[in-house]
């Protein structure tokens, strides 16, 4: 069936509903909400890094733009979440596509470096920018009975969610599936083929009429984008955000760890590293001595890029080709 | 087939590193011992890795300290207390998480905060929307958005707490030097920032003229630049609100450049440490700056201070932990935390947190730092911080730093050890 893959997106978006209706635990909500991000994180950094080989070290500097993007139109407009995730994305995005025009010219470890110089000068920025609480922080406040084109969404008796934790998780599982579904659109279009080609030789790339440069900016966009919507609800979800949370080292070593544990080279990965190295994370901060978070981080990816370079995903395809022999 | 025998090696390593993974998640299982008799549980998360490790790390001990008193005198309720904590490693992203799992998995019954504003502030909304008492401990500000009506802080700063926290500084400084210049040196970073807010306020109200201020990242090493630009400004005063490392960089780089400034120091977070304490050493001589508890005669007005603090020490040398060693900084403020939340629960005589709330608000407790009451958004009805100064020290050597004498209290006047001195006046 054609459209097979876009009916089970569909039907994963209203499984999240139902279990915002059917689970009481809110616990599972918070935990679910950070996997959900880095899921959308993972994804995004994998458009640009596992299919066009360009490898992001700033992914932090995205989120945080995306997260005080939203504090910047809570303080002046009082907007609700989604529009936040919005303008998050679209600042975000062009962000990306600057960046792109800038840093594209430089390859290998020098776009890197370019990456990491561009999340610490954005974190200086925000560090003097008072008005979204500079260095200090601010805290924020959700609207106690937010609405959506007029619904009421959160509220104890009468809302769509009883709690505002319930609308964080669905809306970023949401754009968790979205993001899925974009990175495999891309994947299976001229854009992802395109970008795979600038992976493997972009000299080679060019020669065939691959428009390279514009590839990328676009990969710099889409994947800017993508971060800088799961940014936009940091803030609600933290409900305090200063430069140190926000553009935390964290985001961009998971952001790359996860692809390259699930595997770069399919949108697949990205969802399985998320899903095994966030809950990993999860369950070692809450039920493991919190020193082994980041430790077990380390292992994992020590022993992925020993015994399985090319991810999970990549090892399976692999043992298939062997086994068919 | 060698090769298919090579994949299934490493399809079983692969899975045996998740599972192990699982494993060591039963294996290092939390802290809380499972009691009898249906125990009521305290749960709080803590700064025990990462920047504040060092507080976080003598709080726990603490929060330890008043669960065995307790317990030894027959618990809260007739129960037993069981603390239940979680190490947020100084990341607010783990906070929610963790507060969650606190209420929706352990099932505590009480919550205490961890330690810090920015761990303070993402636990607050959780608390509100449970309606459960929240206390605070060295939290600036951290309720004045939320005006949440059961949330406390342990912050003896007063009701405007940016403001008191420096205010005993400036008058100690004002009284002796009548300054007319002032230089601002402060971390980029919450606590530094809201403390240097409330600093500048206090200069202005005694107008005195800002020639220098200057933020620096709080990662900065090498400090003798941002020093040798202030003292360029010639200002009578240096305030510096300082984390730990920026505190040991400064006082350092004050060793190698030196100032004309007549008092330096102010709010300068980690010199109150044993660690840098002994590290630094006779660097720190002159430096004038806040403290909450110092081993001073006078400070016998805090009854059992110093009793705890030496069960302190003595459970920290007892069972080699790797702790502060003199815990003066935080240990007293963090058994006053659940000492007061105790009290509330015996004298309320449930788990009645709306009733709790109320018992807190209108009563004034003693505890092991004194009398306590509180006043609006849940800050102290009046400060309480100390200005002291170091003085006479002439070696690394930690013991002479559990004595009198090192740190002499300036002001409040009623407890004063010790008069202000210039700064280079104690510099060798």
């Amino acid at each position: 069936m054609k459209y097979t893959f876009e009916i089970i997106c569909m039907l994963l978006i209203v499984g999240l509903f139902v279990l915002t209706q059917v689970i009481g635990n809110q616990f599972y909500f918070f935990i679910g909400f950070v996997i959900l991000q880095y899921m959308v994180m993972a994804t995004a950094w994998n458009i640009l890094g596992g299919y066009g080989g360009y490898v992001n070290f700033g992914s932090a500097g995205f989120l945080a733009t995306g997260a005080y993007t939203a504090v910047a139109l809570i303080n002046f407009l009082d907007v609700g979440l989604v529009e936040q995730m919005v303008a998050g994305g679209v600042i975000a995005g062009l962000l990306g596509l600057a960046t792109g025009y800038l840093t594209l010219r430089l390859r290998g470890v020098y776009f890197a470096i370019a990456t990491l110089a561009l999340a610490i000068i954005l974190e200086t920025i925000v560090a003097h920018w008072d008005y979204v609480g500079g260095a200090a922080g601010t805290s924020i406040l959700p609207k106690r009975k937010p609405e959506l084109f007029g619904e009421l969404i959160v509220d104890r008796k009468a809302g769509i969610f009883e709690n505002y934790k319930e609308y964080l998780f669905f809306l970023m599982g949401t754009v968790a599936i979205i993001s899925v579904w974009v990175a495999r659109y891309i994947e299976n279009s001229k854009l992802g083929r395109g970008l795979n080609a600038i992976k493997d030789s972009e000299e080679a790339a060019e020669c065939m009429g691959v428009p390279t440069l514009r590839l990328k900016l676009i990969a710099t966009t889409i994947s800017g984008a993508m971060m800088g919507v799961a940014g936009a609800p940091l803030a609600s979800y933290l409900t305090f955000i200063d430069p140190l949370s926000a553009f935390n080292l964290e985001y961009a070593i998971n952001a790359i760890a996860m692809p390259m544990i699930g595997g770069t080279i399919s949108w697949a990965g990205p969802v399985i590293g998320a899903l095994l190295l966030g809950t990993a994370q999860q369950v070692s901060s809450l039920w493991i001595q919190s020193e082994l978070n980041l430790l077990i981080v380390g292992v994992v990816l020590v022993v992925f890029v020993i015994i399985a370079p090319e991810g999970i995903i990549g090892w399976f395809r692999k043992s298939r080709q062997g086994s068919g022999r | 087939m060698t090769r298919n025998v090579t994949n299934r090696v490493r399809v079983w390593l692969l899975a045996g590193l998740f599972v192990a993974s699982v494993v060591l998640s039963g294996s290092f299982a939390t802290t809380a011992q499972a009691q009898t008799k249906d125990p009521i549980k305290v749960g709080f998360s803590m700064a025990l890795s990462g920047a504040l490790a060092g507080g976080g790390q003598q709080s726990l001990v603490a929060i330890q300290l008043w669960a065995e008193d307790v317990n030894k005198k027959g618990g809260l309720l007739g129960r037993q207390v069981e603390l239940v904590f979680y190490d947020d490693q100084t990341n607010p992203k783990n906070v929610p998480g963790i507060y969650s799992k606190l209420l929706d998995v352990d099932k505590v019954d009480l919550i205490v905060s961890g330690y810090g504003t920015n761990l303070i502030a993402p636990a607050m909304p959780i608390a509100i929307n449970r309606e459960m008492v929240f206390m605070g401990l060295f939290g600036m500000n951290a309720n004045a958005k939320w005006e949440y009506e059961n949330y406390f802080s342990i912050l003896p700063a007063g009701p405007d707490p940016a403001v008191g926290f420096s205010e005993v500084w400036f008058k100690a400084v004002q009284e002796k030097f009548k300054p007319k210049t002032i230089a601002f040196i402060a971390a980029d970073a919450e606590f530094a920032q809201n403390l240097k807010e409330g600093a500048v306020r206090n200069a202005k109200a005694m107008g005195m003229e800002i020639v220098y201020e200057q933020n620096y990242n709080p990662k900065t090493a090498d400090f003798t630049p941002i020093l040798r630009a202030a003292n360029a400004k010639k200002p009578d005063a240096i305030y510096i609100a300082s984390y730990p490392n920026g505190s040991a960089g400064l006082v350092r780089a004050l060793a190698e450049v030196g100032t004309d400034a007549k008092a330096v120091g102010g709010g300068m977070v980690g010199l109150q440490f044993a660690g840098l304490m002994a590290g630094l050493g006779p660097m720190l001589n002159g430096i004038a700056n806040y403290d909450f508890f110092v081993p001073e005669p006078t400070m016998n007005l805090y009854p059992g201070a110093s009793d705890l603090i030496a069960r302190y020490q003595a459970k920290v040398k007892a069972e080699n932990l790797k702790v502060d060693e003199l815990g003066y900084y935080l240990v007293p403020w963090a058994y006053a935390n659940v000492d007061i939340l105790g009290q509330a629960v015996q004298a309320v005589g449930s788990l009645d947190q709306e009733a709790i709330g109320k018992y807190i608000r209108d009563t004034e407790f003693t505890s092991v730092v004194g009398k306590i009451k509180f006043g609006k958004n849940g800050e102290w009805a009046s400060p309480r911080t100390l200005v002291v100064q170091y003085q006479g020290i002439t070696n690394n050597d930690l013991d002479q730093f559990a004595k009198a004498g090192t740190r002499k209290i300036l002001l409040p006047a009623d407890i004063s050890t010790g008069d202000l001195q210039p700064f280079n006046a104690l510099r060798k």
